[in-house]
């Protein structure tokens, strides 16, 4: 790399994010993460020093941006490989068919399309009641107050939806929010936290929570009614046949089923 | 050239034994450590200038963790962000003492070729 060295810890950071552009994003948030870590760490233990006669031996200690980079897309590569439960791939297409059965996250899946009808609504009660009761306070003194409020609790229940997603599907979320580092002030970081992107994303994501939860809960209770049903229906009729329950089923069944049924000498 | 072969060459050999050596670093500490402190040990131990790019050593520490071979619990901070401080588990105990047996027995391996005298091995006519 060519490029001039970083001489400040934000110039690192962004070189660094340069260089990984592309990864995934929760890699390059672990990354700026552990480097921030170590620079101010080593900015913090050298006080004689400034910030920039720091950054100057950084590339001697902790690496150029471009080798973090590389160590990070190295070990990602590696870890996928060798650290991630290794899921048995059936060999037949039958197999691979059926394997779903044996997936545990196709029921943690499941179970999140059910639970997000539940965080659906309150997602979205509280980004209505929040934005609802913003409006409303706006004429008053609390007014500004409660909406910055509101913001910044929306980015922490953001959060915890990430982590709720990536326990049940395993889909890599953010881990921590963003750092905003200790040199700016009270109003800077509320100035930031209102041009970051994500914040108003977060707010409509919340407000979207309603019908996409109600959509998958919907679709996850007819496919488990449905898939039951049907699973249940041969049983129903054997046992209904054999005269062990009565609900003058035998009627309705002798209707209902297909003829296979009866003639492979089940029903007599 | 002759240095980025060398460069090279130590960085292949890092491959498994960053791993190794945080392992091994971190069942030896009382206390739970976090990236940069074991970074400095590492160079400490080597007159200050660790072996491997200091950098090199977080997404190791974050590979062992998804693993289970160490775990690991956030505490803030006042010169940064909060850091993650790591400690080993039983399972990253029991693959220690399982990879400090192959590295021995790779380094005795290695020795055998490049400690003798040239004289020795191959050809001595």
């Amino acid at each position: 790399m060519n490029r001039s060295a970083p001489r400040s810890i934000d110039q690192y950071l962004r070189q660094l994010r340069e260089e990984l552009a592309g990864a995934d994003a929760a890699l390059i948030q672990d990354a700026l993460y552990d480097a921030e870590e170590y620079l101010r760490a080593e900015v913090a233990a050298h006080p004689d020093k400034s910030e920039s006669d720091v950054l100057e031996l950084i590339a001697s200690t902790y690496g150029a941006p471009d080798e973090v980079a590389s160590a990070y897309r190295d070990t990602e590569v590696k870890v996928k490989a060798a650290m991630a439960t290794p899921r048995k791939v059936p060999k037949s297409k039958l197999g691979a068919f059926f394997g779903v059965f044996l997936d545990p996250r196709a029921y943690t899946s499941l179970f999140f399309m059910l639970l997000c009808l539940a965080t659906g609504i309150i997602y979205f009660v509280f980004a209505i009641v929040g934005l609802s009761l913003s409006a409303g306070f706006a004429v008053l003194i609390i007014g500004v107050p409660f909406f910055l409020m509101f913001m910044a609790v929306g980015r922490v229940v953001s959060l915890a939806e990430g982590r709720l997603i990536e326990a049940m599907t395993g889909v890599r979320m953010p881990r921590r929010p963003v750092y905003q580092g200790t040199a700016l002030g009270f109003w800077a970081r509320i100035g930031e936290m209102l041009r970051d992107r994500r914040t108003w994303t977060t707010i409509a994501y919340f407000v979207l929570m309603l019908p996409i939860g109600i959509v998958y809960f919907v679709t996850a209770v007819v496919g488990l009614c449905v898939s039951l049903a049907f699973i249940a229906l041969p049983i129903t009729a054997v046992c209904a046949q054999a005269g062990w329950f009565g609900m003058s089923g035998a009627e309705i069944f002798s209707q209902a089923q297909p003829e296979w049924i009866f003639d492979s000498g089940l029903a007599s | 050239m002759d240095d980025s072969n060398e460069r090279k060459f130590q960085k292949e050999l890092n491959g498994g034994l960053v791993g190794l050596v945080l392992l091994a670093v971190l069942a030896e500490s009382d206390e739970d450590l976090y990236g940069y402190e074991i970074a400095k040990r590492l160079a400490n131990a080597n007159d200050g200038t660790s072996i491997f790019k200091e950098g090199t050593i977080y997404p190791v520490l974050r590979a062992l963790s998804a693993g289970d071979l160490l775990t690991s619990r956030i505490v803030p901070s006042y010169s940064g962000p909060p850091r993650r401080y790591y400690r080993i588990t039983e399972q990253g105990r029991g693959v220690l003492a399982a990879w400090k047996l192959i590295w021995r027995g790779t380094r005795d391996f290695v020795d055998r070729f490049t400690e003798t005298e040239p004289s020795r091995i191959g050809h001595s006519s």
